[in-house]
C-alpha cells in the first residue's frame, strides 16, 4: 500500500474559532492507481491534498506514506520526501518566472544534489518526453498556457517520483488543453506511476480509475468508475 | 541547494534591478570608501610623523639648552649654572650606559652675504661625529671632518635653499661667503631635509635647509657668543646603541646635569621617540573616533539591505513556497537568501574599496595631507562590508525560510 489514512483530523485556529477540515478521514491508495478527488470549496480536499503531499502534518490520526509515518517527521525531511517521492502539479503551474524551462525543470535536482551535468540531462529528458525539446530556453512567459503545464509536468517527473499529486491542473486551461493534459496523465499512470488528480470538474474525475468525492471533512463516496471515457471520446461528445 | 546556483541567482537578481540594488549598496559604498580614506590619511600622518621623528635619530636623546631672557640668564648664573657645556658632554660620554657617541652643537643667527645677496641664517656649529648621529648626507663636497675640528679651519657646510639662493650658476663648492665679519669658504652642500612646521618638544621650528655649519672649534673661536652669558653649547645629540631603555637613560642623564647645573632647569630633554609614540597614542584614539563615524554609515547601509531584503522575502513568497513543496529545506532558502545579501553587500564593498583609494589619492594630490593606503585597511573594510551583509540579511532569510510553504505557494 503506498498510502494508508487512518481516521485522519485536522484543525485549525482562526482567530477564536478552531475549524475542524478533516474529521476522520480513512483513504488507502495502492501503487499505480488513477484516483480523483472532488469535492466543493471548503470540503477539505485542498486540506487533504497538502497533507498528502507531506506540506503539512495531521492534527490527528495515521498517515503512513510509503510505510513511512508522516506525523513524525521532521522539517527536513518531509523536504526530503516531497523532493524524491512526490511530484506536484498546480492549477498556476508555479514555474518561476525568472528561470527558463530548463532551469525550471533543474531545480528539484538541486535540491536533492545531483551534479550538474547529470541535472542538465535528466532535465532535457523530462522536457524531451513532454514534446518541449525546442522550448528549452524559453522563459514562462514565452510559453502558452499548455506549454507551461507540460514544463511542470517535466518538473514534476525529472525526480522518477513514482507519485503525482495534481492540483486543479487543467483549471487554467482550455478544454482542448486540458484534455491534451489529461492525456499525459493517463499515459503517465499506463507507464506505472500512481496519480491523484484533484479537481472540481467531474468531466475531468471521470477520467480516473476510482472517483473519491469528499465533503464537509468526510468522504462521502468511494468507487471505481465503471464508465471510464477517454478524454478525445469526450471533446467529440462536446463538440 | 549549491552555493554556484545561489551566487547565479543573487547576480541575476541584482542585474535584473540595476538601479535598486545600486541604491541598497550606495550605504555600503560610502560606508567602505569613507573608512578606506579616514584610515588612508591616519596612516599617510603616522608615516609623515616617523619620518619626522626618524631625522631626530629613533635612539636619540636630546638635551637643549633653553632659551632665556638676559634677565632669566643672570639670574641662572648667579646660581652657579655655567649652562649647557662641552663639560657637560665629556661627562655624559663617561657616565652614560649604552651611549654610541654624542654630538655638541652650539648655535647663533647670523648675517651671511655673497657678492651683493644677503640673508639671515642660523650658523651651527658641529663636531664630525654630527653629520651621521643626525644622519645629515652632503649633495655635493663633504662635511666638516676631524682635520677642520683640530685646525679650527674657516669652512662652511651650507644648507640646499642657501646654496640654491646664492649659487644660482657657480659652483658653490670652493667658494667663500661672509657670515658676520668671517669669511668661510663653502666645502659641501647638504642634501635637502624635509621641513619641521611644527614644533617639535622644545625643537624651535625652522627651516633646516637654510642653515650654515661649520667646526664647533671654529664657532667658538671665530664667533661672538649670541648673547654675553649665553651657554657654550645650545644642545647635545646622544645616539645610544638601543630604545630599550631610553627614558631611564635619559633620568640618568637629566640628574647628571641638573648637578652640574646646580639644579637651575636651564635645560630641557626630547626624546624623539617618545615623543613619537605619544603622538601615536593620540592618534590611535582619532583613528578609532573617525573610523566609528564610518562605521555608523556601514550600519546604515545595512539598515538599508535588510530593508531591500524584507521586501524582496515579500515579493517573492510565491517563489518560496514553490522551492518549499518542490524539496527545499528551511537551510536551502535560508542560504539563498543569505548569499543574496552577501553579494549586495560584497559588490557594495568592492565598488566601495575602488571608491576609497580612488578618493584617498586624490586627497593626497589635491591637498596637502598625506595618505597611505595599507592592504590592512581595506581587509578590514571590506571583512566589515562582509559582516554587514551576513548580520543584516539573516534576519529577512529567516523569515523567508520560515514561511508556510502551504500559505506561501497560494500566496498572490
Amino acid at each position: 500500500m503506498l498510502i494508508e489514512i487512518k481516521d485522519l483530523r485536522k484543525k485549525y485556529i482562526m482567530g477564536e474559532m478552531e475549524v475542524e477540515a478533516l474529521r476522520g478521514v480513512n483513504l488507502n491508495i495502492s501503487t499505480n492507481e488513477f484516483v480523483s478527488i472532488m469535492g466543493p470549496s471548503g470540503s477539505g480536499k485542498s486540506t487533504l491534498m497538502n497533507i498528502l503531499g507531506c506540506l503539512d502534518t495531521p492534527s490527528s490520526g495515521q498517515y503512513l506514506f510509503d510505510s513511512i509515518d508522516i506525523s513524525s517527521r521532521t522539517d527536513d525531511e518531509l523536504s526530503e520526501i516531497r523532493n524524491q517521492k512526490i511530484g506536484f502539479i498546480f492549477q498556476t503551474f508555479n514555474l518561476l518566472p525568472k528561470l527558463d524551462a530548463l532551469q525550471n525543470v533543474e531545480l528539484p535536482l538541486i535540491y536533492s544534489g545531483v551534479e550538474k551535468h547529470l541535472r542538465k540531462d535528466l532535465a532535457k529528458k523530462a522536457l524531451k518526453r513532454l514534446g518541449l525539446e525546442n522550448r528549452m530556453n524559453h522563459k514562462p512567459n514565452e510559453l502558452s498556457g499548455g506549454q507551461r503545464q507540460r514544463v511542470a509536468i517535466a518538473r514534476a517527473l525529472v525526480t522518477n517520483p513514482g507519485i503525482i499529486l495534481a492540483d486543479e491542473p487543467t483549471g487554467n486551461l482550455d478544454t482542448k488543453t486540458g484534455f491534451e493534459i489529461m492525456e499525459i496523465f493517463k499515459e503517465l499512470h499506463q507507464e506505472g506511476n500512481t496519480i491523484i488528480l484533484i479537481t472540481h470538474e467531474p468531466e475531468i474525475a471521470e477520467q480516473a480509475d476510482r472517483g473519491i468525492i469528499i465533503r464537509d471533512g468526510l468522504i462521502t463516496k468511494d468507487a471505481l468508475n465503471t464508465t471510464i471515457i477517454s478524454p478525445n471520446k469526450t471533446i467529440l461528445t462536446q463538440v | 541547494m549549491q552555493l554556484e546556483e545561489n551566487v547565479q541567482a543573487a547576480f541575476n537578481g541584482l542585474r535584473e534591478h540595476k538601479f535598486r540594488s545600486f541604491l541598497t549598496m550606495l550605504g555600503i559604498i560610502f560606508g567602505v570608501a569613507s573608512v578606506i580614506a579616514m584610515l588612508s590619511i591616519g596612516e599617510g600622518a603616522k608615516r609623515e610623523a616617523i619620518k619626522k621623528y626618524q631625522q631626530l635619530g629613533v635612539n636619540n636623546i636630546i638635551i637643549r639648552d633653553m632659551d632665556l631672557s638676559d634677565k632669566e640668564l643672570e639670574s641662572v648664573r648667579a646660581k652657579f649654572s655655567p649652562g649647557l657645556s662641552l663639560k657637560d658632554a665629556q661627562a655624559i660620554k663617561d657616565i652614560v650606559p649604552q651611549i654610541v657617541d654624542l654630538a655638541p652643537q652650539a648655535e647663533k643667527k647670523a648675517d651671511v652675504k655673497y657678492q651683493d645677496k644677503s640673508i639671515k641664517a642660523t650658523l651651527i656649529g658641529v663636531t664630525p661625529s654630527y653629520s651621521e648621529i643626525l644622519n645629515y648626507t652632503t649633495e655635493s663636497g663633504s662635511f666638516v671632518n676631524k682635520d677642520h675640528q683640530n685646525r679650527q679651519l674657516k669652512v662652511c657646510v651650507i644648507g640646499t635653499d642657501i646654496a640654491s639662493k646664492f649659487f644660482t650658476v657657480d659652483d658653490p663648492i670652493g667658494q667663500s661667503i661672509k657670515v658676520d665679519d668671517q669669511w668661510l669658504e663653502v666645502i659641501g652642500v647638504l642634501n635637502s631635509k624635509s621641513l619641521f612646521t611644527e614644533t617639535v618638544g622644545e625643537l624651535a621650528s625652522r627651516d633646516l635647509n637654510s642653515d650654515i655649519y661649520i667646526p664647533l672649534s671654529t664657532f667658538h673661536k671665530r664667533f661672538e657668543k649670541e648673547k654675553l652669558l649665553s651657554s657654550e653649547l645650545k644642545q647635545i645629540t646622544i645616539k645610544l646603541e638601543g630604545s630599550e631603555n631610553i627614558s631611564q637613560i635619559s633620568n640618568i642623564v637629566e640628574n647628571l646635569i641638573n648637578r652640574h647645573h646646580f639644579n637651575n632647569k636651564d635645560f630641557s630633554i626630547v626624546i624623539p621617540i617618545e615623543l613619537l609614540k605619544q603622538e601615536e597614542k593620540e592618534r590611535r584614539i582619532y583613528n578609532i573616533l573617525l573610523g566609528s563615524i564610518a562605521a555608523i554609515s556601514l550600519l546604515v547601509g545595512g539598515i538599508g539591505i535588510m530593508n531591500i531584503m524584507l521586501a524582496t522575502v515579500m515579493e517573492r513568497t510565491r517563489e518560496i513556497g514553490v522551492r518549499r513543496a518542490i524539496g527545499a529545506k528551511k537551510d536551502d532558502i535560508l542560504s539563498q537568501f543569505i548569499t543574496e545579501s552577501l553579494v549586495l553587500s560584497i559588490t557594495g564593498g568592492v565598488i566601495g574599496v575602488i571608491l576609497g583609494l580612488t578618493l584617498s589619492i586624490t586627497i593626497s594630490l589635491s591637498t596637502a595631507i598625506t595618505t597611505s593606503v595599507t592592504l590592512y585597511s581595506v581587509l578590514i573594510a571590506f571583512l566589515f562590508s562582509v559582516l554587514v551583509g551576513v548580520t543584516f540579511g539573516y534576519l529577512p532569510a529567516r523569515k523567508a525560510a520560515r514561511l508556510s510553504p502551504i500559505e506561501s505557494i497560494r500566496y498572490e
